[in-house]
């Protein structure tokens, strides 16, 4: 188990490493200058001479690399750098965005789940029945309708024509309480709109196909009630798809939360990434992908170990 | 089964129905009188004084600091820190200062004046009008309260100089961190990306204002949530009106549009290499552009098409004899094509950006103008970053441009027009008109107002004549505000983002 654990370590390792050199090749090898940027926003023409000096001062006009070595040389003493554009140290800002977007990602599996999970197993036990119609009809729909559709949609309903909640925004947890679930609620319905639609679907398949195993059949046979029937032998065998496909999708919303909090102003780690690669600030594209993909890195790694804790089978495969 | 849905639906509809007096909190709220909400459409990159940053820094810093002269709410340069100015001979101007205080309490001296200029232009700056500092020849301070500029050239524009965005007058005591200007607000908490707290500055010069208690910056980058912000009200004020929410605000009772044709868009050229090192070719492309197309489909009819150098009408130099420079004249395109030897038609690259739609909408319209007398243009869209590097680096034949002028001076046209400046995505790359260069110049060190206009009346006819770039559209650039708030104006013209100098006289409530 020992040199099962050091080897997939070993290889988790050298994921993160391959990642990062990737990523820092591609945004300096695409054009676009961070110095030069900076100092023409808003359309005007920047001194060369300043921008020569600015491309001095962050030090963009070392060899790659040595730019390259000196990263590697920040991240070994726990240092991300600073922006480009502010001298603001990335880490700080990743410690404070991340949060925010898991917190997102959370609420939003939590109510797809509290929604996808009833509803498809009920649609599951009678197939073909006015709820299964109606719900799998409003889960295609659901699907289909692109989450900025929804989220604008939301907005205009909720709070233009409505004026129950804020057009969008953020209030610290510590600040207001009430204003940051208030806040946290139309993103995270968003999100939950499509991720609700899959749960529904994958829970009402494996509700439908566990309800036809033999041992279903002889708890029926037995006389077990139908409600413990299909909490105790179903649903607890139909849960491990459903969970497996929840992980996945919550898996590639960490990066792909942009769209929802672009359009409700929520300030997570998505923004800030897609920010940060249209200013070209080079540690901030970087310290933020080094950060996810860590973790989808060593998400997986404990999923691999805890496998092969359950089953020796995988430690020698 | 069937009793229990019922009664989980039935439940259900209860728990759904417990969160309605949750979203019944109001979000929407009534405006807090004296705080004023300003829905900014980026978060400064900085508020560092002298380098540009984009015009959403230049409307916060115009909030903060100040500078020798300013623009009144009417457009007209006035004094600000200095209480006027004139000139000694052809190389000097007298700055005489009144008696106004930094945010620290300390007096603004001619010393401070003096330091920040060898700031602007000391070796390390990265500072906007670096170059132009540079040109400072001498910076004498005969006491507290006077301040004499000489300069290397003769230069007319140095007071518009001192009241640029990027000029403003720091304490000496200022540091990286710790910025002192003597603006009317000082900068109290920032949460980057994301909010800007301000306060009033209680040692400003000018008597009872600010009028406001507070400043609440909040960043809004989506231009339709922008707006919602401000229906709901959420926020008081907002900047970068989306031009299609324009005539729903209009029609609004609870709130007012306040929007000037301003900044302009344009057609730059690669002057390096054909085919549009040729005058003529690009003589041709200026009369194959119906403009009022640009204006309609990229900006919902808000602005007006653009056939000359982009000078506003009510500017003392608008030129009317050339007003109509770049008519609309298909016929004549093809002539000129013709003749500069391309009459059987001609390829080339036109360069924009998808990453803002009004760069890739007059990217669109040009394209379709163009085909008609012969020119097929393939479009070139990369993001706004790429955009950038690629025009700077004149990897392009011509390309879409879209910005302000620096002021509504005809001067604050020369970094457009005049392609001989440093190569810039702003301007065409390597287009040396030498005229047009001399002509700049003589406006520049030309005292006597009937001259100068004389001088840039022959400019522009130049300029029609030459094409160093391609007006094509003013467009709308447009605040939007609660009721509610008052003595905040839109700046006339070029001068739109100075509009951030009236946060001093808005009042809220």
């Amino acid at each position: 188990m020992l040199a099962f654990t050091l080897r997939r370590t070993a290889i988790a390792l050298v994921l993160v490493w391959l990642v990062a050199t990737l990523v820092f090749m591609v945004i300096h090898l695409i054009p676009g200058d961070p110095a030069e940027l900076l100092l023409s926003q808003g359309g005007v023409a920047p001194d060369p001479a300043a921008v020569a000096e600015l491309r001095e001062r962050l030090g963009l006009d070392l060899p790659l690399y040595t730019q390259y070595l000196n990263y590697w040389a920040g991240l070994f003493r726990g240092d991300f750098g600073v922006s480009l554009q502010d001298e603001h140290p990335v880490a700080s800002e990743i410690a404070l965005r991340l949060p925010r977007t898991l917190e997102l990602i959370g609420a939003a599996a939590v109510i797809a789940l509290s929604v996808g999970l009833p509803f498809g197993t009920m649609a599951a036990l009678k197939p073909g029945g006015r709820l299964d119609r109606i719900a799998s009809l409003i889960a295609g729909i659901s699907l289909s309708v692109p989450v900025f559709v929804v989220g604008t949609l939301a907005i205009l309903v909720f709070a233009q024509k409505l004026g129950w909640v804020s057009a969008g925004g953020y209030v610290a947890l510590a600040q207001d309480p009430v204003r940051h679930f208030i806040l946290l609620l139309m993103p995270a319905s968003t999100i939950a709109v499509g991720l609700g639609a899959v749960v529904f679907r994958v829970t009402r398949s494996a509700v439908l196909e566990v309800l036809g195993r033999d041992h279903v059949r002889a708890a029926q046979a037995r006389g077990v009630r139908p409600r413990l029937i299909i909490l105790r032998h179903v649903l607890r065998n139909a849960l491990s798809p459903v969970l497996t496909v929840v992980a996945l999708h919550l898996g590639s919303l960490l990066g792909g939360t942009v769209l929802v909090e672009y359009v409700f102003n929520w300030p997570g780690l998505s923004g800030y990434l897609v920010r940060s690669v249209e200013a070209r600030d080079y540690p901030e594209v970087l310290g933020i992908v080094l950060s996810i993909s860590v973790l989808f890195v060593f998400l997986n790694l404990l999923v691999d170990l805890a496998y092969a804790a359950l089953d020796p089978r995988v430690r020698h495969a | 089964m069937a009793h229990m849905l019922t009664r989980r639906s039935v439940l259900a509809g209860a728990a759904a129905g417990a969160f309605v007096p949750l979203l019944g909190i109001p979000g929407a709220r009534a405006s807090t009188p004296g705080i004023l909400t300003f829905g900014i459409s980026s978060f400064p990159p900085s508020v560092q004084p002298w380098a540009n940053a984009g015009t959403a820094s230049a409307t916060v810093k115009l909030a903060l600091y100040r500078g020798l002269a300013s623009y009144g709410p009417d457009g007209k340069i006035r004094g600000e820190l200095a209480e006027g100015w004139s000139s000694e001979g052809k190389n000097t101007w007298v700055f005489k200062l009144r008696d106004a205080k930094f945010q620290n309490g300390e007096k603004v001296t001619s010393a401070d004046v003096k330091w920040t200029i060898e700031q602007v232009a000391g070796e390390k700056s990265t500072a906007f009008l670096r170059t132009e500092m540079q040109g400072v020849e001498k910076i004498e301070t005969p006491d507290d309260l006077t301040v004499r500029i000489t300069t290397k050239q003769p230069t007319v524009t140095l007071p518009l100089m001192m009241a640029s965005y990027h000029m403003p007058i720091m304490s000496k005591a200022s540091t990286a961190a710790q910025q002192i200007g003597a603006g009317p607000f000082v900068l109290k908490d920032a949460e980057r990306g994301v909010s800007m707290d301000l306060a009033p500055n209680p040692h400003y010069y000018r008597p009872g204002l600010p009028k406001l208690k507070a400043i609440r910056v909040v960043v809004y980058a989506d231009e339709n949530l922008r707006v919602a912000a401000l229906q709901s009200g959420d926020v008081d004020l907002i900047e970068y009106v989306p031009w299609q929410a324009m005539a729903s605000i209009e029609k609004d009772a609870a709130l007012k549009l306040d929007a000037v044709d301003g900044p302009f868009m344009a057609i730059v050229f690669n002057g390096s290499r054909p085919p549009f090192n040729d005058a003529r070719v690009r003589k041709a492309v200026a009369h194959a552009i119906r403009r009022e197309d640009i204006v309609k489909s990229a900006f919902f009819g808000r602005g007006a098409p653009l056939a000359h150098l982009p000078i506003p009408q009510a500017s003392p130099y608008f030129n009317a004899d050339l007003a109509d420079g770049w008519k609309y004249d298909p016929e004549l395109s093809k002539k000129l094509l013709a003749e500069a030897g391309h009459g059987g038609g001609l390829s080339c690259k036109l360069l924009s950006t998808a990453q803002y739609g009004m760069h890739k909408d007059t990217a669109e319209v040009v394209q379709q103008h163009l085909a008609a007398v012969g020119i097929n243009a393939e479009l070139n869209l990369p993001d706004w970053a790429t955009r950038v590097s690629l025009g700077n680096r004149g990897q392009y034949d011509f390309g879409i441009m879209g910005t302000s002028a620096d002021s509504n001076d005809p001067d604050g046209l020369s970094g457009y027009v005049d392609g001989s400046l440093s190569p810039s995505y702003v301007r065409s790359y390597n287009l040396s008109i030498p005229k047009l260069t001399q002509l700049f110049q003589a406006g520049r060190e030309e005292f006597d107002e009937t001259k100068r206009k004389a001088i840039y009346h022959e400019m522009e006819q130049v300029a029609i004549d030459q094409v160093p770039m391609v007006g094509l559209a003013l467009r709308s650039q447009g605040y939007a505000m609660r009721k509610e708030v008052g003595g905040f104006k839109n700046m006339p013209g070029a001068l739109s983002f100075y509009s951030g100098q009236t946060f001093e006289t808005a009042t809220v409530g």
